[in-house]
C-alpha cells in the first residue's frame, strides 16, 4: 500500500476515535523495529477553535518477518491493560484486525517521548551511552524490570498467555516454543546451535515463581529522555514476545553479551552482577545462578532463532527487507557467543 | 552462508527496484543505482563462495570426527562409533560447500550420538569437537567485518 494510501486509511481510522476532526501531518515507516512494521504518525485533532497535536506510533504485522506466525492481539491485550500502570509502558488504545482498514492487523499506541539508543558501538569502539548516562539508566532499567515482574498476572487477566505449572514446565515451554520456530524455519542446524539444545533439552531448571516476562527487555527497546542532562527510562517498548514464565529469563536476556555493545556492561548500562543484584534487591527474589545460566544460554538460542527465521523469509523471497538478509553473515558471532556459553569457547 | 549467492543476488536486486529506487530523487543516482542493479545481474551467475573457506572447515570436521569416533570405541561404545563412522562415509567427496554443509551435519549428529553416553565417556569425544567448533569459530569472525548495525538501524 502506497503511503498516500496508508496515511488516509490511517487519518479515517483515527478520526473515527478521536473526538475532534483529525488531520494526518506525519507519516513515517521506522527503521529501529526489526520484526513488525512500525510506522509514527503526527496527527493535528481540530475541536472548534483549538488544534491538539498528537503523536501514535503504529505497529503492524508484516508479510514476512522474524517472529512469525505473528498474532498482534496478545501484546496488544497486554499494553492495554497496563495502560493505567506505573510501568512505563506506551499507552496503546486499540487494536484492528480487519484487512479492510490496513490490509494486515495492527495497533495503535500513543508517541512516549525519547530516543532509543541502539546496541551498537560508537565508531571509537565505546559503548552507546556515556558513564553519567548509564549511572542513572542502568538502576531505572532493573528497577522497572522488578515492577514489570511484580505484575499481578492473575489479577489483570493474563492467564490467557499461558500459565506454565510449578517446576521445570516454564523453561521446557520456553525452550519447546523456541524449538518449534526453529523447526518452522527448516533451515539447517549449525553444531553450535546443536550442542546448545542438547544441553537445554537435558538441563531444564525448575522454579515456582511464574511472573509475567517482557521477553524482550533489553538495550534497543528503552526509550530514554534527558532531562536536564540527565538520562530518564521514558518508555519499555516491543513487547512481541511476552508470556508467562520465569523472571530470570528476562534478567538473562537484558545482561546476554548479544546487547553489550562493545562494553561489559548488561545492555551496556551495569556490570552483568551489578545489574541482577539490583533486580533481586528491588524485587526481593533471588537470583538463582543455575536458572541463570539456563536462560543466558537460551538466550543466544532464542536470537539465533530469530535470525534464521528472518534468513529463511528472505531466501523464500518472501520480503526485500534486507535487514533479514545481513543475519546470514552475522550468525558466526552467535555461535562464538553460544560457546562461550555453554564452555567450549574460552 | 545459509544464503546461496544467486539468491542473494536476486534480493539484492529485488530491493534496490522495488524500496530504494522509488525514494531515489536525482536523476544521476537513479542512474547509478540502474547500474548497481545491471553489475548485480551480470554477476549472479559468474560467482561462487571461496572454495579454501569449505575447505578448511572440512577439514577440521573430519579431524574432531575421527578424534570423536576413536573417542567413542576406545571408551566400548561401539555402536556409537560406527553410527559417527556412518555419518563420515556419507559425506560427499566434493563440491566444497556440499562437503563441508554435509560435515556440519555429521558433527551435529555426532554431538547427539555422544550425548547419550555417560559423561566420563562422552568427555573425549566432546573436547575434540569442541576444539573444532572454536577452531571454526575463529576462522568465521576472520572474515567478517566491521557491522553497519547503527547505520541499518537508524537509517
Amino acid at each position: 500500500m502506497a503511503d498516500d494510501r496508508l496515511a488516509a486509511r490511517l487519518e479515517g481510522f483515527l478520526g473515527a476515535r478521536l473526538d475532534g476532526a483529525v488531520h494526518l501531518t506525519h507519516l513515517e515507516r521506522s527503521t529501529e523495529g526489526f520484526s513488525q512494521e512500525t510506522f509514527t504518525v503526527d496527527v493535528d485533532v481540530r475541536r472548534g477553535d483549538t488544534i491538539e497535536r498528537r503523536g501514535y506510533v503504529v505497529k503492524r504485522e508484516p508479510v514476512a518477518g522474524l517472529l512469525e506466525p505473528y498474532d498482534l492481539e496478545p501484546e496488544f491485550r497486554v499494553l492495554h491493560a497496563l495502560s493505567d500502570d506505573a510501568l512505563p509502558s506506551p499507552p496503546t488504545p486499540w487494536f484492528e484486525r480487519d484487512p479492510a482498514v490496513l490490509e494486515r492487523p495492527f495497533y495503535v499506541m500513543e508517541r512516549l517521548p525519547g530516543d532509543v539508543p541502539i546496541p551498537a558501538a560508537r565508531p571509537d569502539g565505546s559503548g552507546p551511552l556515556d558513564d553519567a548516562d548509564r549511572a542513572t539508566l542502568g538502576p531505572a532499567v532493573a528497577d522497572a524490570l522488578a515492577r514489570l515482574h511484580a505484575i499481578d498476572w492473575r489479577a489483570r487477566g493474563f492467564g490467557f498467555l499461558g500459565a506454565p505449572a510449578p517446576g521445570r514446565d516454564a523453561a521446557i515451554r520456553e525452550l519447546t516454543r523456541w524449538e518449534d520456530r526453529l523447526a518452522r524455519s527448516a533451515m539447517p542446524l549449525h553444531p553450535a546451535l546443536a550442542e546448545a539444545l542438547l544441553w537445554l533439552r537435558r538441563n531444564p531448571p525448575s522454579t515456582d515463581d511464574i511472573t509475567l516476562v517482557h521477553g524482550d527487555y533489553r538495550l534497543g527497546n528503552f526509550l530514554v529522555t534527558r532531562d536536564g542532562g540527565t538520562a530518564q527510562l521514558s518508555g519499555i517498548l516491543d513487547w512481541e514476545m511476552v508470556h508467562l514464565g520465569d523472571p530470570l529469563e528476562d534478567v538473562a536476556w537484558c545482561a546476554s553479551p548479544l546487547w553489550r555493545a562493545g562494553t561489559p556492561y548488561a545492555s551496556a548500562l551495569l556490570a552483568p552482577e551489578e545489574f541482577a543484584g539490583r533486580w533481586a534487591a528491588t524485587s526481593g527474589r533471588a537470583v538463582d545462578a543455575d536458572r541463570l545460566r539456563y536462560y543466558d544460554v537460551l538466550a543466544v538460542v532464542k536470537m539465533a532463532t530469530i535470525m534464521l527465521t528472518g534468513i529463511r523469509a528472505f531466501r523464500d523471497g518472501r520480503t526485500t527487507d534486507l535487514r533479514m538478509a545481513i543475519f546470514d553473515h552475522q550468525l558466526p558471532y552467535l555461535h562464538a557467543l553460544l560457546g562461550m556459553a555453554r564452555g567450549w569457547l574460552g | 552462508m545459509l544464503v546461496p549467492v544467486e539468491t542473494a543476488i536476486d534480493g539484492l536486486v529485488r530491493t534496490l527496484l522495488e524500496a530504494v529506487l522509488p525514494d531515489v530523487g536525482t536523476r544521476f543516482a537513479r542512474g547509478q543505482l540502474y547500474a548497481v542493479v545491471d553489475i548485480l545481474r551480470n554477476l549472479r551467475d559468474r560467482v561462487e563462495p571461496k572454495a579454501a573457506l569449505a575447505d578448511a572447515e572440512a577439514e577440521s570436521a573430519l579431524t574432531a570426527l575421527d578424534q570423536a569416533e576413536a573417542a567413542c570405541r576406545g571408551a566400548g561404545a561401539v555402536g556409537e562409533a560406527a553410527r559417527i563412522a556412518d555419518a563420515v562415509r556419507a559425506v560427499p567427496a566434493a563440491p566444497p560447500i556440499d562437503r563441508a554443509t554435509a560435515l556440519r551435519g555429521a558433527v551435529s549428529l555426532a554431538l547427539e550420538v555422544v550425548d547419550g553416553l555417560p559423561p566420563d565417556a562422552a568427555a573425549p569425544a566432546r573436547a575434540a569437537i569442541a576444539a573444532h567448533l572454536t577452531a571454526q569459530a575463529f576462522r568465521d569472525l576472520a572474515v567478517l567485518k566491521p557491522s553497519l548495525l547503527t547505520e541499518i538501524s537508524k537509517g
